[in-house]
């Protein structure tokens, strides 16, 4: 089996609700998005268009990252989750170099939003992200062990993503990538992304 | 998420209701060992079906935001102003309320429209009972909504008189063709927007067609199929001239529909009101069977006409529908093209593409019942009506959709909710429009829960009187906010008022920041005695207040029916959804439900059975439910009584702290009520001719010299707002924009979506600039400018050269900029657009108290 995402650029908004569903999920310290958005525009006023683009680890199949980690904390599971170690980690951060989308964050101190310590929430959710070392996005391993989306997906509210099992040629991402031409970002690299994107 | 080790004793998902905008979506909250880890949406909810915003996600962080207000403080330095330190001194709650009660209490005895009472919307539910029934039951009529210039107080003047409800939206499961002006709907807030937004990608998905006009490339242009950029302010000539082509030179406009529901037959006489029957009163139509004169609900009458002239009592009369004919007629695409800046023929193509796409003369079964099938939609919102032509603009707007018949039918524009039967068990809430004796219709609700409600509807429009209230709504009875005591309080005798506030009592809302430059504000109210109730020691509290009461956010307080179905809950078919909002931790420090205060105030000042008779009315209590005015209750108990009172005895508070969400059953006749009903809606404004006469002889009288007078007019109708008109030196209009991530500029204190702006996105704490417009005034993207109103004041920002604004626009985010030492955090976040804007009857349209949004400014380095 092999988890992917299905991103629909046409029905995404580009609100950032992703951004902010996966940082209240994860509780990612701050400076850390395992999921945002790019924006940009494009041509000259008045013919002017403006995208979005939203991001996450796009769980490589050969992913860059897992080559150049020397201690082995990146490793990729049987059902296409890239994942790191926090034990394993040096915090040596080849991977961060080595990712060509930008999907790995190092977490080097203890911080808070509010800059006067830890605020309740903060208490629960940052000893879940130890110091020293790099993480990402691991698809909401924890979600998806109780049989729910990750959280991205879950809160989308333009209904602009699906996860699924990409070898079941009968899933609904199969499916969409077919019919609708799903694209990988930067297929030229040979990584392999697990998430795919739907023309807008 | 928890993944921590430690000993996990509680482990709950508890349903309640959002409160970070005025869109109160259902959510469900974890709670872990007591403390908030997670908000998501309720899937069992109509608002929202389990899908958040940003905003609604990032909630967490106004909980624990370490810098809320914590306990009751007074000011101890007399002084008061912009940056002035208040000297604040820690009080008890008795002794806070002490004071108050005691100024309070002298004031209601002397005269109650002393107190000034303001509020913002996004804390909707506590606000209302507050504005709609404790200052009411306080006997003050000096209201008003502090969300000043982002209210929208023509469209909802046209919500409530075309569509019987407070606000609209388009009904996107069945339209193919949404043209969308100077608003973000489904795309960027808006009513309902969480589920607007999936309703949006659902219709886009399946080929609806959108087309956006707006000076700025920003949520709903980026998405459109169409962008359309014109300048500020000039949407009612692009409207007028579309309206041209449907009338008078496409043909296309829905016959039966205009003769049936709308007073398009009506004869208007040489006066501009209507003809009416000399016995009966009633306005006469032109029966064109037997040619002659008939009342309009005449048994015997066979067709009435919609067009013509005839002689009717010695003067020839014209139908309402020829005098809207000839009164676009000027309006040339090429005469819009000049003022808009679109070209003519992209003018022509988008009205024949709306027109077409209404597909006239259709009809779907929906639920076994045949209706109206009109799939084209316009909706507008600030970008189109913030500006001192609010309501010739509007109604333009809205009549692009009455002449098609794309009102309130599938596909069309709807009024939100107008019809509701309550639920199937009890009937309750409930409330539905009528039709006054001219055959108009008449909201059946304005402010409230269900009938009767505590504020009468804009229509029948109450005869203006000289005016005795600062808001002075008294003179114009219609609209549903101003920020008029801004101007009224620092010369009442200007207004023939003998009086001045001498108290403010403010919920929720910023209004230093939100109404326009903050001068005029502080000047305004700075001698009142004012007590702010806010999460935060805001710019506002800083600069007024004597008293700062620390609030209870959304996840620390209780509220019945905390939506507003006329207001916010979506429209067309679905569930009707009543849901609870409750405390998920209990409130931390000295904090206090606003509510809670209102009935401890209520109880001090002596008017508790006043205060109870109100909430009666305004949420429809009826016995045994009702709340016996003699009796002491808690909140808890009168939330019992009122959700008891809407579902039954065994739906009280307990069951829906338990289940969270009752759902029922739209029905067709309440989603699509139009052609279920005789009532009529005007396209010619007959009474605003009529009372605006009225008005201008006690203007007149008062020798208001700035009261502009030429837009009360019974048709559409345009002329430049003052940011559109060419001032020497100042070259450009600066705009404000809504983006998804924040709330007015409420949402600059909350880290995570502060994050958004400054870490991820690109715009939005920037001045946007078109490239063009920068390289000639060599300015270059990342320089520091000031942006310098003409009016008002002027802001600094730091510049992001785009393509996506319209060459002579400055684009603006929301309102940031936060100064005060209470909201560290949001400090000097973002621009302050607000300071650009101001705060006179110059820059207001006095139909309806609307505020030009937008201003003439110029760029330069600092």
């Amino acid at each position: 089996m092999r988890y992917v995402m299905v991103i629909d650029l046409k029905r995404c908004i580009g609100c950032y609700g992703c951004q902010i569903a996966c940082k209240s999920e994860n509780a990612t310290p701050p400076g850390v998005f395992w999921a945002r958005v790019l924006k940009q525009e494009a041509g000259k006023f008045p013919n002017v268009r403006r995208s979005s683009l939203p991001l996450l680890c796009m769980h490589c199949q050969d992913p860059a990252c897992q080559q150049v980690c020397p201690t082995g904390a990146t490793t990729k599971s049987d059902n296409g989750i890239v994942e790191v170690d926090s034990d394993e980690c040096v915090g040596c951060r080849y991977c961060m170099m080595a990712c060509p989308y930008g999907a790995r964050y190092f977490n080097a101190k203890e911080r808070s939003y509010f800059g006067q310590g830890l605020n309740e929430y903060e208490k629960v959710g940052y000893p879940n992200h130890p110091t020293g070392v790099v993480g990402k996005c691991d698809f909401c391993r924890h979600r998806l062990e109780k049989k729910l989306e990750p959280a991205c997906v879950a809160n989308c509210m333009a209904r602009a993503r699906y996860f699924g099992d990409v070898d079941d040629p009968n899933s609904e991402v199969s499916h969409l990538i077919r019919e609708k031409r799903g694209q990988q970002l930067h297929p030229e690299l040979g990584t392999d992304p697990s998430v795919y994107y739907l023309p807008a | 998420m928890v993944k921590t080790t430690t000993e996990i004793w509680e482990d709950e998902w508890i349903p309640s209701a959002c409160s970070i905008c005025y869109n109160q979506c259902g959510i469900k909250v974890h709670r872990v060992n007591g403390v908030v880890v997670k908000i998501e949406g309720n899937p069992d909810s109509a608002l929202g079906m389990g899908r958040l915003c940003p905003r609604g996600l990032a909630g967490i962080q106004m909980l624990y935001d370490p810098h809320r207000v914590n306990h009751p403080l007074r000011r101890t330095n007399p002084e008061k102003g912009i940056g002035v330190d208040p000297q604040w001194e820690r009080i008890s709650w008795d002794e806070a309320l002490d004071i108050i009660t005691e100024r309070l209490s002298k004031i209601r005895q002397d005269n109650p429209h002393k107190l000034l009472f303001s509020g913002c919307v996004p804390s909707i539910a506590p606000l209302f009972v507050g504005l709609g029934v404790w200052r009411a039951a306080y006997g003050t009529a000096n209201a008003f909504l502090s969300d000043g210039h982002q209210c929208g107080n023509a469209e909802h003047l046209l919500a409530g008189t075309l569509h019987a409800a407070t606000t609209t939206n388009p009904d996107l499961a069945y339209c193919n063709y949404l043209l969308i002006f100077g608003c973000h709907v489904g795309f960027s807030g808006y009513y309902a927007y969480t589920t607007m937004a999936q309703r949006m990608a659902e219709a886009r998905s399946r080929g609806m067609r959108v087309v956006v006009v707006d000076p700025m490339m920003n949520t709903a242009a980026e998405k459109a199929d169409e962008w359309l950029p014109l300048l500020p302010g000039s949407d009612g000539a692009l409207a007028l001239a579309m309206l041209n082509l449907l009338l008078n030179e496409y043909g296309i406009y829905d016959a039966p529909y205009l003769r049936e529901h709308t007073n398009a037959t009506y004869l208007i006489g040489e006066d501009g009101l209507y003809v009416r029957d000399g016995a009966s009163g009633k306005p006469i139509v032109w029966d064109a069977v037997s040619s002659m004169p008939r009342v309009f609900d005449d048994p015997l009458l066979k067709e009435p006409a919609l067009e013509g002239s005839h002689k009717v009592g010695g003067q020839w009369v014209r139908t309402a529908f020829d005098m809207l004919r000839d009164s676009v007629r000027e309006w040339t695409p090429e005469a819009a093209a000049a003022v808009t800046t679109l070209p003519a023929d992209t003018i022509r193509r988008i009205a024949r593409e709306f027109g077409e796409a209404a597909r006239i003369g259709s009809t779907i079964v929906i639920d076994g019942k045949e209706l109206p099938y009109r799939p084209a939609a316009v909706i507008y919102f600030k970008g189109a009506h913030g500006h001192d032509n609010a309501w010739g603009t509007s109604l333009a707007i809205e009549l692009l959709a009455e002449v098609v018949g794309a009102s309130n039918v599938p596909g069309s524009l709807m009024g939100c909710n107008p019809v509701n039967f309550g639920h199937p068990d009890t009937g309750m809430p409930h409330y539905q429009p009528t039709v006054d004796k001219d055959g108009m219709l008449v909201p059946g609700l304005w402010f409230g829960m269900s009938q009767p409600g505590t504020t009468p509807p804009p229509f029948p429009p109450r005869d203006p009187r000289k005016p005795r209230f600062l808001n002075l709504i008294d003179l114009v009875p219609w609209p549903i906010s101003t920020f008029l005591p801004v101007i009224t309080n620092t010369q009442p005798e200007s207004f023939g008022i003998d009086y001045k506030a001498e108290a403010l009592v403010n919920y929720g809302s910023n209004l230093v920041m939100s109404l326009g430059n903050p001068e005029t504000t502080v000047n305004a109210f700075k001698d009142l005695f004012t007590v702010c109730i806010n999460l935060w020691v805001d710019e506002t509290a800083e600069a007024l207040a004597d008293i700062v009461l620390p609030d209870t956010c959304y996840l620390e307080r209780l509220d019945p029916v905390p939506v507003w179905y006329h207001h916010h809950h979506p429209v067309g078919m679905g569930d009707w959804t009543c849901q609870i909002r409750q405390p998920i931790v209990p409130p931390a420090h000295e904090r206090r439900h606003f509510s809670e205060v209102l009935l401890d105030l209520a109880n001090r000042l002596d008017f508790l059975p006043d205060f109870q008779v109100m909430l009666n009315l305004f949420y429809g209590l009826k016995p045994p439910y009702a709340l016996d005015p003699e009796a002491e209750y808690t909140w808890e108990e009168i939330c019992d009584r009122i959700y008891k009172g809407w579902f039954g005895e065994k739906r009280g508070l307990e069951w829906f702290k338990e289940h969270g969400v009752l759902n029922w059953k739209k029905q067709v006749e309440e989603a699509y009520w139009k052609p279920f009903t005789h009532a009529r809606g005007p396209i010619y404004f007959e009474w605003i001719e009529e009372k605006g006469r009225k008005i201008k002889k006690i203007v007149d009288e008062l020798g208001l010299e700035d009261w502009d007078m030429s837009t009360f007019k019974a048709l559409p109708h345009w002329r430049p707002c003052q940011a559109l008109q060419p001032r020497e030196g100042y070259d450009l209009q600066a705009i404000y924009y809504r983006v998804p991530f924040h709330t007015f500029s409420m949402t600059y204190e909350n880290p995570w979506l502060d994050e958004v702006s400054r870490l991820t996105e690109p715009y939005s704490y920037f001045i946007s600039i078109n490239t063009e417009t920068a390289r000639r005034k060599g300015i270059k993207d990342g320089d520091e400018v000031w942006v310098e109103s003409a009016d008002a004041g002027r802001v600094r920002g730091q510049v992001k050269v785009v393509e996506g604004v319209h060459p002579q626009v400055v684009g603006i985010a929301h309102n940031g900029g936060h100064w005060a030492r209470g909201m560290p955090f949001a400090k000097g976040k973002g621009v302050f657009f607000n300071a650009l804007l101001a705060l006179d009857l110059k820059h207001t349209d006095m139909v309806s108290f609307t505020m030009d949004c937008d201003a003439r400014v110029k760029v330069y380095k600092t």
